[in-house]
């Protein structure tokens, strides 16, 4: 069999290549991430879409931030408010990645209702998207959770009032809500136990289900595909096979036009 | 045996998968750009955020002033304070705001409970309650309305919510000189000891006053109560009896604060023709 | 068709009774000696209970359907939906085939597992908070420190172990003698709309402010009231509501009195409050979360409240 000698960027492209085909003929990773890179999206798909990319940057910017914070925060009722002050006044950039987490929640939440709302204007709850809308729910629940949660952590004044009064009003509902109060209290009142509960709960119960809600919705994404824009003149859905007579006629995605049998 | 409107969407379903192998571009790197850059503005904007916050708030930040961007932390927590009043964060404003507006003890687990949870159910329900394929914004009315609705109460309640005034006794104590030069009764030893009475017990909690109290409860705004001349007997008799003098008033008594500081109470109010 | 139509289905004899009668008879016992005893009678018992009723039903319609030959041999694998029926059938003389038993006891001793794992981590995140709730007596200061008839402002640590997360308000007020016994009015800073912290309507002395351990009292002057800032709740001297969104009255403190100093006792929560001071009729419920009515209709959606 002959051989001959690569040229200079033929090697180079084969020291890239031959780790990720190690890697690929080992696990197949390689291949999903090239799926990913790679699938088709539509290709009149606009700005406003990139509104679910924010809202996940802003999340990751909140775990990044949140899991340096607690290397330094101590969740105690007694050193709470000390290690807030400290790392926003003494530890290097501290006050750059506490200010970045707390105002990365109002960010989060603000793109998290934004996505929301061009999710809507844009009819992509509609088949077969429903369960990606619901997941979308939940995470916007678990989103406003962790915010409520988190409030608590610096444990001053306004941290602690503001969950006294967000307790007390989950504790109004009916004939569970007083177990409910009580459970996230961790007692009668708020005492030592209050502050490590909302940590765990913020820090390991919601981010875990938010990681795995993120997962099954990006999943979805993937797997369904991406909607083009409702007012595209050249949607994707709309090929010429559409409704059979060939015509190009300027339908959205999804149109179900004749009212067929009554219906 | 799928209905027919299921098999439609089906079809388009399929026609769209079809499309977008056909015409669709690659995600990478025409989408993903767009996504890069979006990221970008967010990360930029959430780090400036982080540093008008800081450089901007005053003094040596182990004390709480506030900055632009209000205080990097409140006084340590204190469960026995009476001198408080909580807040949430801002994007829980509208919730806060219901609170006020469900004012009656009867509807509190309205405003608490009932109203979020049915707004959930249906945001979850959405789709199962919109079955119509239309994705076209001009051919949805319903949905644009109800979007262009839900956006402006929510925007209205997060605004009042911001708005909310309290009235907290050590805070309105310090207005009192402002007051005072505003009304014109700096001068008036008997109306300056009423104003500080009037700040501390708690008249502001219902009644309003040169932009201070809250007007939640529907108690009369007293910035020119004096240009009515009641008179100083009047007020005291009110102070004493509110619905004796004003029959159905739910205001309370305040016969227990004594007939000395009564008459401060009153020499103030009678001051305040409404200011300059 | 099945055998049962030619003649009784008369169930075979086995010892699975005997084993659900013996872990009755221990769950009982256990009732009277401990839980834990009778969490393992009640395990027994639902084991062979199981069992006595997988015997039973063996052979019935409930665990044998008819079979239907398959249109298509094993070429189409069944779909989601056809689930046991579309499996290709399997030996009739077996009445229990083994990988029938295979995959029950995987799936029974799985949720075995999990349960042992998930119930005692469950009922520790769970159980605290109901658990041992209820305080100790605060001593809050001789009998002296209380002028009749003025409130004093007092805060106290209803558990000093807990240090500054424990600190509670109250507003204590000496009505003199009733009945040859001192009569206090001790009412709780929590607002009985949603627990914001209640303003006095009226000025404090700061200058006759005493302090000793963890207890700081304040006189007031004189006050017409409470007054919750946080949404405009509205109480008189006895802390019933005169306006706003509270449900109800702001709970009290019960008080005893040793050796010439006042003790608060355990919070329980008021409807409302006929006559003042020290004749006042109080009418008492047991505590409850701020929002909750004691009494009237709406009182029916909280039928039980958790251990305070």
């Amino acid at each position: 069999m002959a051989t001959r000698k690569l040229t200079r960027s033929e090697q180079l492209q084969q020291t890239i290549l031959y780790p990720l085909d190690w890697l690929e003929e080992r696990s197949g990773i390689v291949g999903g991430v090239r799926y990913f890179l790679f699938r088709k999206v539509p290709g009149d798909i606009n700005w406003f879409q990139t509104l679910g990319a924010a809202t996940l940057t802003a999340f990751l910017v909140q775990a990044t931030t949140g899991v340096i914070l607690a290397m330094y925060y101590k969740p105690d009722p007694n050193s709470a408010y000390s290690s807030i002050q400290h790392i926003t006044n003494d530890i290097w950039a501290g006050w750059l990645v506490r200010g970045m987490h707390r105002w990365g929640a109002s960010v989060f939440i603000i793109l998290m209702f934004l996505h929301m709302g061009r999710v809507f204007m844009f009819g992509a709850y509609k088949y077969p998207r429903e369960l990606n809308w619901i997941i979308g729910v939940l995470l916007l629940a678990s989103g406003l959770a962790e915010g409520f949660t988190g409030y608590l952590l610096p444990w001053d004044q306004t941290a602690y009032w503001a969950t006294v009064v967000g307790i007390n009003i989950n504790g109004t509902a009916p004939f569970l809500g007083p177990f409910l109060a009580q459970f996230l209290q961790g007692g009668t009142y708020i005492n030592a136990d209050t502050l490590p509960r909302f940590y765990s709960i913020h820090m390991l119960l919601l981010p875990g289900a938010i990681f795995a809600l993120i997962g099954l919705h990006l999943y979805l994404v993937v797997h369904l595909g991406v909607t083009s824009p409702p007012w595209s003149k050249d949607a994707a859905g709309t090929g010429p096979s559409a409704n059979g007579a060939g015509r190009k006629s300027r339908r959205g995605l999804l149109r179900y036009g004749t009212r067929r049998n009554g219906r | 045996m799928a209905s027919d409107r299921l098999v439609e969407r089906r079809r388009v379903f399929k026609q769209y998968k079809e499309d977008v192998k056909e015409r669709g571009k690659p995600f990478y790197p025409f989408a993903m750009w767009h996504d890069t850059v979006m990221s970008l503005v967010v990360v930029s904007v959430i780090i400036g955020l982080a540093i008008v916050w800081k450089f901007s708030t005053p003094g040596d930040h182990i004390g709480t002033d506030p900055g632009w961007l209000g205080k990097l932390y409140d006084a340590p927590a204190d469960p026995g304070t009476i001198n408080f009043v909580p807040r949430p964060d801002w994007y829980f404003y509208f919730l806060f705001y219901l609170l006020r507006i469900f004012k009656w003890p009867e509807s509190v687990v309205l405003g608490t409970i009932g109203l979020p949870t049915v707004f959930l159910v249906l945001l979850i329900a959405m789709p199962f309650i919109d079955l119509r394929a239309e994705r076209r914004i001009g051919r949805r009315p319903v949905a644009v309305i109800a979007a262009i609705m839900v956006v402006l109460s929510m925007g209205i309640l997060t605004y009042k919510g911001a708005t909310a005034k309290e009235a907290l006794g050590t805070e309105l104590l310090a207005h009192v000189p402002k007051w005072a030069a505003k009304e014109g009764f700096s001068q008036n030893k008997q109306a300056v000891a009423g104003a500080k009475l009037f700040a501390q017990a708690g008249c502001l909690n219902c009644h309003t006053y040169n932009g201070d109290g809250g007007h939640n409860l529907g108690a009369p705004e007293l910035t020119a109560e004096g240009s009515k001349n009641k008179g100083i007997a009047f007020q005291i008799a009110h102070l004493k009896c509110p619905a004796c003098v004003n029959p159905g008033s739910p205001m309370p008594s305040f016969a227990g604060l004594g007939d000395a500081r009564l008459k401060t109470l009153a020499a103030f109010l009678e001051a305040s023709k409404g200011g300059k | 068709m099945q055998p049962h139509d030619e003649q009784p289905h008369v169930p075979g004899p086995s010892l699975w009774p005997v084993g659900f009668a013996v872990g009755i008879v221990v769950l009982l016992i256990g009732l009277i000696v401990s839980w834990y005893i009778a969490g393992l009678g009640a395990v027994v018992a639902l084991a062979f209970a199981f069992l006595w009723v997988r015997d039973l039903t063996a052979g019935t319609e409930l665990t044998h359907a008819e079979e239907v030959p398959p249109e298509h041999p094993a070429a189409t694998a069944p779909s989601a939906s056809e689930g046991e029926a579309g499996m290709p059938p399997s030996a009739p003389a077996e009445r229990y085939p083994r990988s029938k038993f295979l995959e029950l006891s995987t799936l029974g001793v799985g949720g075995v597992i999990g349960g042992l794992v998930t119930a005692p981590a469950l009922g520790f995140m769970v159980a605290p908070a109901f658990l041992k709730q209820g305080q100790k007596d605060h001593d809050i200061g001789p009998l002296t420190d209380f002028p009749e008839g003025k409130f004093v402002v007092a805060t106290f640590m209803s558990d000093k172990s807990e240090g500054e997360v424990s600190r509670r308000t109250a507003f204590v007020r000496s009505n003199g003698q009733v009945n040859g016994q001192p009569s206090f009015t001790i009412i709780s800073n929590h607002c009985a709309h949603l627990g914001c912290p209640v303003q006095p309507n009226g000025p404090l002395d700061q200058t006759g402010e005493k302090q000793f351990g963890d207890v700081t009292l304040i006189p007031t002057v004189s006050i017409a009231g409470f007054g919750c800032p946080c949404h405009g709740g509205q109480y008189d001297t006895e802390g019933n509501r005169t306006a706003g969104p509270p449900v109800r009255a702001l709970d009290r403190y019960s008080f005893s009195i040793r050796n010439g100093r006042l003790f608060l006792g355990k919070p329980f929560s008021v409807s409302h409050v006929d006559g003042a001071g020290g004749s006042a009729k109080i009418h008492k419920w047991t505590l409850a979360y701020p929002g909750e009515h004691v009494n009237g209709i709406e009182s029916w959606l909280y039928p039980i409240q958790p251990p305070h």
